[in-house]
């Protein structure tokens, strides 16, 4: 069953001990090698003997043995344990994970455990996370997660995919800016949350507190600028759009969701709806020299053309 | 997953997808934690009863043991709100971050966390913290750039920006709690109530001892003479109210309530 020799036995069910957290050289070994010396016998290394008629140095040096191997598999496991968190951020930039990344940064000197290593993260992955580990690319030992939970519908998606409720505000007040020629002072917007009787530092149940919620995380995060008004006193201020709005958050979806609150098409808006239309034309052409070159750099990567 | 005769939670579709949400979010306010549980259970198991919060993720936490990481509750330092956050439970500090950021943003990071640390009020200024660009590691950055790479910390909610300045987010807390405590342990600060890490609070003009926001509304609680615990001496700030997320609660619906009340008041 041992597939190395002084790495420890590796198919050993987990002893009970392992679990307790990963304090290294602790004095659990004595205690905790009563329940492993058996089985450990028995998988042929020493002699047999079962009757524990050992001497005083026998037992030490067996327990030295039981403590190292405990030791090399508490190892063994923090770095699956490493290598699934390793997978899980490494998922987040969508780009495919190669083998000697992995052994770069993760695995080390423990090469040669690979295939066992990267079996029990993938397990891992599947029965805790639901993401399945595929090999992309058999020949240059690419991976890739795949979600195999199942695949969401659009109102699910939007309740529980980027902040539900929280979007549907700030969709509320880019449409309100956008529809006053891209900006609004900061007394209108309030104006408008007041009569969806939504209060500036009253806590709600769909958006926190909405005060800090605009004020601080969607400026903060750059969906919304906040300029002051120049020239104006007692000073005023305004909103506009925030560069990561621009950036994630077309015109022609915010114009559709104005829209459809007031239950006509976007052209009744003919100003908005041909700024929407070049936006749109400007996203295309920026999408397409994206996936140019992130093509260009799979494939050079992999070193053969991609479908 | 072997038998282990230690009982062990048991993984759904439901517990599956919270964990993917959590994990999409870094940080979630307990409100929400709850709002998108009830949505887990709506898409995977329509019929079931929704587990209370604290079991639901006990039990995932049990199965994430051994992975090393864990959902962890914390508190935000400003007014308490209750927040959660998948943190990983070996001291590999700024682990999650380093796939996701280059060494010379990461030392930034350090020396801004360097700076909050060892202020006061538990808040490094930006130009102080720009002011050290020269001495990071890795490849040269201009003080433009490094205005930029902060901004990417308060996106990704490591960092706080107030006014010019800079904290720590709960998340980056709750994270780096034990590296924080591990690497700087002369330097940190530690509330005088739960003995956790302090970045903001409150001390005592007299002893010294320090105390979270929370703590402290939760400590002096209806105490009309508020006194140090350590010096008992009079305690000289303001003292904040106790985060209750049922006491301000408004939805659209109950403003006829709303009215009412008020009338009553007088």
């Amino acid at each position: 069953m041992l597939q190395t020799p002084e790495s420890g036995g590796l198919p050993v069910p987990q002893a009970e001990g392992e679990k307790d957290g990963g304090h290294d050289g602790e004095t659990r070994a004595p205690t905790a090698s009563q329940e492993r010396p058996k089985e450990e016998l028995g998988a042929g290394r020493e002699e047999g003997a079962v009757e524990p008629a050992l001497t005083r140095k026998g037992a030490r040096a067996l327990a030295a043995k039981a403590l190292a191997r405990r030791r090399a598999f508490r190892r063994l496991n923090r770095t699956v344990a490493e290598l699934v968190q390793f997978l899980l951020v490494k998922d987040k930039k969508k780009s495919p994970i190669t083998r000697s990344e992995m052994v770069k940064y993760v695995i080390g000197d423990l090469k040669i455990l690979f295939p066992d290593i990267i079996a029990r993260a993938a397990e891992h992955l599947r029965y805790v996370f639901g993401f399945e580990l595929k090999q992309f690319d058999r020949k240059h030992h690419t991976y890739i997660l795949i979600n195999k939970l199942k695949p969401l519908e659009e109102e699910e998606e939007e309740d529980l995919g980027g902040d539900g409720p929280r979007l549907g505000l700030l969709m509320m007040i880019l449409g309100l800016i956008y529809m006053r020629g891209n900006s609004a002072r900061e007394a209108q917007v309030w104006e408008m949350l007041r009569r969806l009787g939504v209060q500036p530092s009253k806590y709600h149940f769909l958006f926190g507190y909405p005060k800090r919620l605009i004020m601080e995380d969607f400026v903060q995060q750059r969906y919304l600028s906040y300029r002051r008004v120049p020239h104006t006193n007692p000073p005023e201020y305004e909103f506009s759009w925030g560069p990561r709005s621009n950036l994630e958050i077309s015109k022609m979806k915010v114009l559709g969701f104005v829209a459809k609150l007031h239950k006509k098409e976007p052209q009744h808006w003919p100003v908005q709806y041909r700024e929407a239309l070049a936006d749109e034309a400007d996203r295309a052409r920026a999408k397409a020299r994206a996936e140019a070159s992130m093509r260009a750099r799979a494939s050079a990567r992999a070193g053969i053309h991609l479908w | 997953m072997q038998g282990s005769t230690r009982r062990m939670g048991v993984m759904t579709d439901v517990h599956r997808r919270f964990l993917q949400l959590l994990m999409t979010h870094g940080v979630l306010e307990e409100w929400d934690v709850k709002r998108l549980q009830r949505h887990c259970y709506k898409v995977h198991d329509r019929n079931a009863t929704v587990d209370k919060l604290e079991d639901f993720i006990n039990n995932i936490n049990s199965v994430l043991e051994s992975l090393y990481i864990e959902i962890k509750r914390g508190v935000t330092e400003d007014d308490g709100r209750p927040i959660y956050a998948l943190v990983n439970l070996a001291t590999t500090s700024i682990s999650k971050m380093a796939t996701d950021f280059a060494e010379n943003e990461l030392d930034l990071f350090r020396k801004a966390l360097e700076l909050i640390i060892d202020s006061e009020t538990g808040f490094a200024s930006s130009t102080n913290i720009l002011n050290l660009v020269d001495q990071l590691k890795g490849k040269k950055m201009r003080k433009k750039e490094a205005e930029q790479v902060l901004q990417k910390y308060v996106q990704n909610k490591w960092l706080i920006e107030k006014e010019g300045e800079f904290t720590l987010h709960g998340r980056a807390i709750l994270e780096m709690e034990q590296y924080i405590r591990e690497t700087y342990p002369d330097a940190v600060k530690i509330c005088n109530i739960c003995h956790s890490l302090l970045i903001q609070g409150q001390s005592c003009e007299t002893c010294g001892i320090r105390m979270h926001l929370p703590c402290v509304a939760k400590y002096f609680q209806s105490n009309a003479e508020p006194r140090c615990p350590h010096c008992n001496d009079y305690w000289p700030h303001e003292i904040p109210k106790v985060f209750d997320p049922e006491k301000e609660r408004e939805s659209g619906v109950l403003k006829s309530n709303k009215k009412a009340l008020r009338s009553r008041q007088h």
